[in-house]
């Protein structure tokens, strides 16, 4: 072998072994890289928190819908734009809330529109009609029905169908009866200064049959007394008094937009 | 319908206060509101369940997540609720409103006192009518993924992160189910984008689902029949 052929294979030799040791030797040879492996990474961080496990609703039988009226609109008889107007929708109370429709059912029209039947806060009581959707804003939903009895003189709240509270009330005199039938709690009212309205007065779609001229529109209120010794009795002008405590305990627990029978 | 700002939509403050807090605004609107909105992330700060253990901007990230799964839960819950979305629709309400209200419970139980509040959502029939409902659900979700993926980088917090996480690939999976089932290429791209705040603010906006609480309480006098 000449000198030129052997210095060739000494560098071949060389440059062989420089990149067999690269490849052989990279990991060993830089103890920093060693944290780069996947099995020595830190364990993953605990989530902060769990999602819980996913909970379907209950379908109780019992759960009615109200919906805030959002624009005035006029209620019709039947769900179309062409049917007879039966009311004025305001968007407000005249104690200042928002004016609320409890919702029965819905219908889309011919062409497309979506129509919601309401039970409506007017005279003669109990009447429903269809308002456009577009007109409702808010659903609410409650699981609260309070039935008062007319002969028995007694308010009972019903929690998903189970009775969660009962009291004695007054109503009204025979010259001022309470209306009977289906209605709905309108609003609260609360903080005012009347003793004779007790602390709290619940405001209901329904409304004196008689009189027709009171302040406000003659409205029917669940409300308490300053005279509850009279209680019970037939004795208001067509309202539904509850001793102090007991509308206390009620305004805790019946919601606005429950549905209200009286029979 | 003209178009509303924000302010007006959001009456309660609940998108605005989270979104500004995680965007950094400085507004002197959002100054203004800072009496009340401030004392919500002054809360945050000392919450139990994340003291010591998330950044101010952890917690307001929190919140804006939780004002989207309010959206979200509120939706499909009342769908479900109305009942009016049958056929091959009628599975989604109970499904996916279960599982957004286990994220709405799971974020505000680890924000406690912090958590902003529950707006009000008027969906304007769109939980009552199937195609419009079937949109809203692909667009909920779209947004919802987008959201959470743009966020995630700012998370401070690595335990947050994983919780977040978690929560985000359930969003993906719900858009793409909700996809499929209006037609639409489950996963169109090789990389999805995040939406940032402005973005989300915008389309959330534009719904005008999200309105004033009614107002069921009045201090007046009744004039009742007595």
């Amino acid at each position: 072998m000449t000198a030129v052929a052997r210095a060739f294979a000494v560098a071949v030799a060389a440059v062989v072994a420089a990149v067999v040791t690269i490849l052989v030797w990279p990991h060993s040879s830089a103890p920093s890289r060693a944290a780069e492996q996947p099995e020595r990474l830190p364990a993953s961080p605990k989530p902060a928190f769990v999602v819980p496990r996913p909970v379907r609703l209950s379908h109780s039988v019992a759960v009615s819908y109200w919906a805030s009226v959002r624009e005035e609109a006029l209620a019709r008889m039947a769900p179309s734009a062409g049917a007879p107007a039966v009311a004025d929708l305001s968007t407000t109370t005249p104690e200042g809330t928002t004016n609320i429709v409890l919702v029965l059912g819905r219908r889309t029209d011919g062409s497309g529109r979506l129509w919601v039947h309401v039970r409506l806060p007017v005279l003669p009581n109990g009447r429903t009609a269809w308002v456009p959707r577009r007109a409702l804003g808010v659903y609410g939903v409650v699981h609260a029905h309070l039935v008062v009895n007319l002969e028995g003189l007694t308010a009972t709240l019903l929690r998903d169908g189970r009775p969660v509270f009962r009291a004695s009330i007054g109503v009204g005199q025979p010259q001022w009866p309470t209306p009977r039938g289906q209605f709905y709690i309108r609003n609260v009212l609360t903080s005012f200064s009347s003793p004779f309205y007790g602390p709290v007065a619940f405001g209901t779609s329904a409304r004196s049959s008689v009189l027709t001229d009171w302040p406000a529109g003659g409205f029917i209120g669940i409300h308490g007394t300053d005279a509850p010794q009279v209680l019970p009795g037939r004795v208001s002008h067509g309202c539904i008094r509850l001793r102090n405590e007991d509308i206390v305990r009620l305004w805790k627990l019946m919601p606005v937009g429950t549905p209200l029978t009286i029979r | 319908m003209p178009d509303l700002t924000l302010e007006e939509l959001d009456r309660d403050g609940a998108i605005q206060e989270a979104v500004q807090a995680v965007s950094g605004d400085t507004r002197a609107a959002f100054l203004g509101k800072a009496a009340v909105g401030g004392a919500a992330l002054l809360g945050a700060l000392a919450a139990p369940e994340l003291a010591g253990a998330a950044a101010t901007s952890d917690v307001a990230i929190l919140n804006y997540a939780l004002t989207l799964e309010y959206l979200q839960s509120a939706f499909y819950t009342e769908a479900e609720r109305l009942g009016a979305i049958k056929g091959k629709l009628a599975p989604i309400p109970p499904q996916l409103g279960a599982v957004e209200r286990a994220h709405v419970k799971a974020i505000k139980a680890a924000l406690g006192r912090a958590a902003v509040k529950r707006p009000a959502f008027d969906f304007q029939g769109v939980t009552e009518n199937q195609t419009k409902f079937l949109k809203t659900a692909v667009a909920f979700e779209d947004l919802g993924t987008a959201a959470y993926k743009a966020q995630a980088a700012r998370i401070k917090s690595p335990a947050l992160l994983a919780a977040a996480v978690s929560i985000h690939s359930v969003e993906a999976r719900h858009a793409a189910w909700m996809r499929f089932l209006a037609g639409a290429i489950p996963a169109a791209s090789a990389f999805d984008q995040g939406k940032s705040i402005p973005q989300v603010r915008a389309i959330v906006a534009s719904t005008h689902f999200i309105a004033a609480h009614p107002k069921k309480t009045s201090r007046k006098k009744p004039k009742y029949t007595g």
